[in-house]
């Protein structure tokens, strides 16, 4: 097991999307070089020995650029060599995902994707393909989430071909059998199972679905029902009716030629016909059921409460995106720079993990949210710096300095968006999956070099709402529910035992 | 492999493998083991490079050589308290004016000491007494001053200072660690800006302050909270560990117990980094675009004028053999879950490469036999998953296997599926087949290892800090080549036996009504 079990304790933890820009830089073979020669100073500034007054130039760098191009079938397939290591990587995005289940078999969509990987093919079975990968060091996955499936191949240069015909065959043509199904469904079980273990996870999916409401594609969970209910031949149909080669994005970055790749994909992916493929649609959220403010708690006997406050909010396609995204860097998002770090942990000591976080997508309404964990004795007054917080953001603009900081923190680091061949197919694969622009991340980083104080305030009165915020708090019951007394009306969520 | 055991992967001796430079797998690209440049400043420290020119970025992984083990009786977690308060700035990052900061800050650690020390007698006193009495007119008078020192203190703070800095350069992945050996410090800049990160390390070499104490304490016994007193798996393997290990500093959450956290104080905090934080104690692996000879007339200029400190203390403790089984079990609200331990000479003795061999044939992918046999096939466990060198590799440490079992099946079904395959480690040799797997799968995977700068970073400070020399993973994958599956059998044999195993099982416990006391004093 290469994947060690280890102790170690870290300062703070990275969180996903440093502004909660999910596609925080750009994808194009342009120079990234930034000119914000105001702010950055230049090379001639440059003092050795202060780090308050060290100046750097923006550094200079041209990301080689990928080719794309589209099978007959509608296959779309990026490409992009990277000859350092003898390394072949093919990802794929298919158009399928969770929000296609059917209400009364929840799990689905996931179910369909996790076998597909350990089913077996047409043409070799589960074992066989199991004892071949490994033995050939290489990795294949495939995973369905909501909006989208992915698909993978990891494989060293020599074995290639071979690879490559297994992760067609998995994807074109899998077996489902039927004692993987079976291996699949008792997993699921015991995964729900043990879905109330820790009071991380309590509070993760409680959250979504007191925002989103039980029963919505985003927040909705898998029952023992659902999964019961759940048959081979679901799984097969599933597979057929979403998975099609017009559907599929694929990236192939690494160590390869680029004409004998297309031949080959070719080869594996030529002869397969054409699909109706689905538009991801998610329904909306009732405008009275997420307009409005609540209050829950959960409990669960533990020594903190765990802590999210926040409320529905814009789409990433929204024109207060960007400034949303920024003011959240500024209040929450940015760890150490931002002002939740700095007064719920640096000053108070209230809190290890602290933060605010924006998760926007560009099909479903997003997630605007603050959290914390901490001690019983300190709920309240952490809920009280949230709202604080959230209300100077409203009142009053932004310090010059807190904007700058958060613009030049995205420049300067905009460079590692562009580190390997891989992240930068990923991305292009990305926004084609999504319909946005190629250029959709240049135009967000003009949007934030000219954002001002007064736009920062502007998207905070709009959408940072106090009325509307959903609080909850995972953590011992009686005293808890006396704590939060003072944000409104109280109620439990009592959950359901799952074994 | 579905993991449940979810501590932090610090290191693992994947990117061996790789550095060897024989494998075929990467015949055509240069050895790696021939690109890193290796430097020994005048006190001591030492400077790992290696170029990596594919886009204008640069990895830093400064480890030291001090961790868990180095503390004594009733100061556990102050390695990692220590790694807290080294963001908190120097003499000259962080404040607004030192000079008059500093006299603050020593009224304020001499007040909160003795806070300490009096809200303990009296605590004792109380339960002598057998009666919670209300704090005396002294202690509500030393708190008083406290807190009116504490928010003078906080007049001088700039918050955060020195992660700011790095943020606004477009650092990224700004983080540090604590485990049982090392104390590491990470960071990824543009290539370009190498000289704000040795200023700033260099001044919290030479000049850390430890501003903010107390309200660090408070975070750090939140962040004890979340990662143990909250987590089935972090409680679980806290008594585990503390079970296996009688004597040895191995033994002791590096976190810290709670009561200890509560305890610590400045002015051993200060003694602490005197002892450990010098120059001769520390490595750093920079990969990136850089021109080496560029870096070492900079740290040259920069740390090299940093005294070496005086020689760490020695380590004298050894855990004794165990002779006898020990088992322990957790009471959580959460499903159940096993850990087996057995002890294990560490890194550098023969026997802990086949260690190596037998971890991967147990349950490295699916086709592994424990995956196979009890995920798999009797479908008894959810998941499972092994580790050679838990919880450290200065000092011999434990095999552990962790499983989860698969409801109706119990942790004892489970502990018996794992003892029947250890059982045929010793009387079965491996196959031809299993072991060629596993070369390939490590030399496979060293080379994707390599995909980023600061895992390469990450790898070569982490062997030179606890192995002596990076050098030591250009030999392993050769050692792992030449184990024999009699050399397997041979190990089983001798260390994966009943009296050599410490077996820690979670049991599930239903939700208690009753509210936990919030008995800590908050500051």
């Amino acid at each position: 097991m290469r994947r060690v079990i280890r102790e170690a304790y870290l300062v703070k933890r990275e969180r996903d999307g440093g502004c909660g820009m999910r596609r925080w830089a750009s994808v194009l073979a342009v120079v990234v070089v930034i000119a914000l020669q105001a702010m950055v100073g230049l090379a001639a500034d440059l003092a050795l020995d202060n780090p308050r007054t060290m100046r750097f130039p923006t550094v200079e760098f041209n990301p080689p650029d990928a080719e794309r191009l589209v099978l007959e079938n509608g296959m779309v397939v990026y490409l992009l060599e990277d000859h350092e290591l003898p390394l072949v990587t093919i990802n794929a995005t298919l158009r399928t995902g969770s929000w296609l289940d059917p209400a009364d078999k929840v799990g689905l969509a996931g179910m369909t994707g996790a076998v597909m990987r350990t089913g077996g093919s047409a043409r070799m079975s589960p074992e066989e393909i199991d004892e071949e990968l490994e033995q050939l060091a290489a990795t294949v996955s495939v995973g369905f989430a909501k909006e989208s499936g992915s698909a993978s191949l990891d494989v060293l240069k020599k074995d290639l071909k071979r690879g490559l015909q297994i992760f067609a065959d998995l994807l074109r043509r899998p077996a489902f059998d039927r004692s993987r199904v079976e291996l699949a469904k008792l997993q699921a079980l015991e995964g729900i199972r043990r879905r109330q273990d820790s009071p991380g996870a309590i509070v993760g999916r409680e959250f979504a679905k007191l925002l989103y409401g039980a029963e919505h594609p985003s927040a909705r969970e898998t029952s023992i029902r659902s999964i019961d209910s759940i048959t081979r031949e679901d799984l097969v149909a599933f597979h057929q009716q979403t998975v099609h080669p017009n559907g599929i994005i694929l990236g192939v970055t690494g160590d390869f030629d680029k004409l004998a790749m297309m031949a080959l994909l070719r080869e594996v992916f030529g002869d397969w016909a054409k699909g109706t493929v689905p538009e991801v649609t998610i329904p909306a959220v009732p405008e009275t059921d997420f307009k409005t403010g609540a209050v829950r708690f959960v409990n669960k006997d533990t020594s903190q409460t765990h802590l999210r406050v926040g409320h529905l909010t814009i789409k990433e396609t929204d024109p207060d995106y960007v400034a949303v995204a920024i003011a959240n860097d500024i209040l929450g998002g940015s760890s150490f720079r931002s002002r939740l770090f700095n007064d719920v942990r640096t000053k108070r000591g209230l809190a290890y993990s602290v933060g605010s976080g924006l998760r926007a997508s560009v099909y479903d309404e997003g997630v605007w949210l603050m959290r914390a964990e901490t001690k019983l004795s300190s709920t309240q007054e952490v809920v009280n710096r949230f709202v604080a917080n959230m209300e100077r953001m409203r009142n009053e603009p932004v310090t010059d300095a807190e904007l700058a900081e958060a613009k030049e923190a995205y420049v300067n680091s905009f460079v590692f968006s562009f580190t390997s061949a891989s992240s930068i197919v990923s991305r292009l694969m990305d926004l084609e999956y999504d319909g946005l622009p190629k250029d959709w991340l240049q135009q967000i980083r003009d949007k934030v070099v000219k954002l001002t104080k007064e736009d920062i305030q502007r998207v905070a009165k709009a959408h940072f709402n106090p009325e509307r915020l959903r609080i909850l708090a995972v953590g011992s019951g009686e005293a808890l529910s006396k704590v939060l007394a003072s944000f409104g009306e109280v109620k439990e969520i009592t959950l359901a035992p799952e074994s | 492999m579905i993991s449940l055991a979810r501590m932090r992967t610090v290191s693992s001796l994947i990117l061996v493998w790789y550095l060897a430079a024989t494998t075929p797998t990467q015949a055509d690209s240069p050895s790696l083991a021939d690109r890193v440049i290796e430097h020994k400043l005048a006190n001591g420290m030492t400077v790992l490079m290696v170029e990596r020119h594919q886009a204008p970025i640069v990895s830093i992984n400064m480890t030291f050589g001090v961790g868990g083990v180095n503390e004594q009786v009733g100061q556990t977690g102050l390695a990692h308290l220590y790694e807290h308060m080294a963001f908190k700035g120097t003499r000259t990052i962080g404040t607004k004016d030192y000079e008059k900061e500093q006299a603050v800050l020593a009224e304020l650690d001499k007040v909160g000491t003795e806070l300490d020390r009096r809200e303990r007698e009296e605590a004792a006193l109380a339960y002598t007494e057998g009666k919670r009495a209300a704090p005396s007119e002294a202690v509500q008078q030393l708190q008083r001053r406290f807190k009116d020192l504490q928010d003078k203190a906080g007049d001088y703070v700039v918050g955060n200072e020195m992660a700011l800095l790095y943020q606004r350069h477009g650092g990224v992945g700004l983080n540090a660690s604590t485990g049982k050996d090392i104390t590491r410090y990470v960071i990824s800049l543009p290539a370009n800006r190498l000289p704000l990160w040795a200023a700033l390390e260099s001044d919290r070499m030479a000049h850390p302050v430890l501003r903010e104490f107390y309200k660090e304490r408070g975070v750090v016994m939140e962040e004890r909270r979340l990662r143990t007193d909250d987590s089935p798996n972090g409680l679980l393997y806290e008594t585990f560990t503390s079970t296996a290990f009688l004597a040895h500093q191995y033994g002791v959450p590096t976190i810290g117990w709670g009561s200890d956290i509560l305890s610590l104080t400045p002015a051993e905090t200060e003694a602490f980094f005197k002892t450990y934080y010098g120059p001769n104690n520390a490595t750093v692996a920079i990969v990136g675009d850089i021109d080496p000879k560029a870096v070492i007339a900079l740290i040259e200029q920069t740390f090299g004028k940093i005294p070496a400190a005086p020689p760490i203390p020695a380590l004298v403790t050894e855990e004794p053999p165990q002779r006898g089984e020990r088992r322990v079990e957790i009471e959580f609200d959460a499903e159940p879950a096993v850990a087996i331990g057995y002890h294990k000479p560490t890194i550098g003795d023969p026997d802990d490469f086949v260690f190596d061999v037998i971890d991967e044939v147990l349950t490295e992918g699916v086709t592994s036999r424990l995956y196979s046999k009890l995920v798999r096939d009797k479908r008894l466990a959810a998941s499972v998953l092994s580790d050679t060198n838990y919880p450290g590799v200065r000092a011999p440490n434990l095999f552990v296997i962790a499983a989860t079992p698969l409801a109706p099946h119990t942790t004892s079904e489970v502990e018996t599926a794992i003892y029947e395959e250890l059982e045929r480690l010793k009387t079965e040799p491996i196959s031809a087949k299993e072991f060629e797997r596993v070369l390939n799968g490590l030399d496979a995977d060293l080379v994707r290892s390599l995909r980023s700068n600061s895992g390469l970073a990450s790898q070569l400070a982490f062997y030179q800090t606890v192995a002596g020399s990076w050098r030591y993973v250009v030999n392993a994958r050769d050692r792992i080549a030449a184990v024999t599956p009699a050399d397997v059998q041979r190990v089983a044999t001798q260390y994966l036996i009943k009296s050599n195993r410490t077996v820690g099982v979670l049991v599930k416990k239903a939700p208690d009504k009753k509210i936990a006391a919030a008995g800590e004093v908050a500051r």
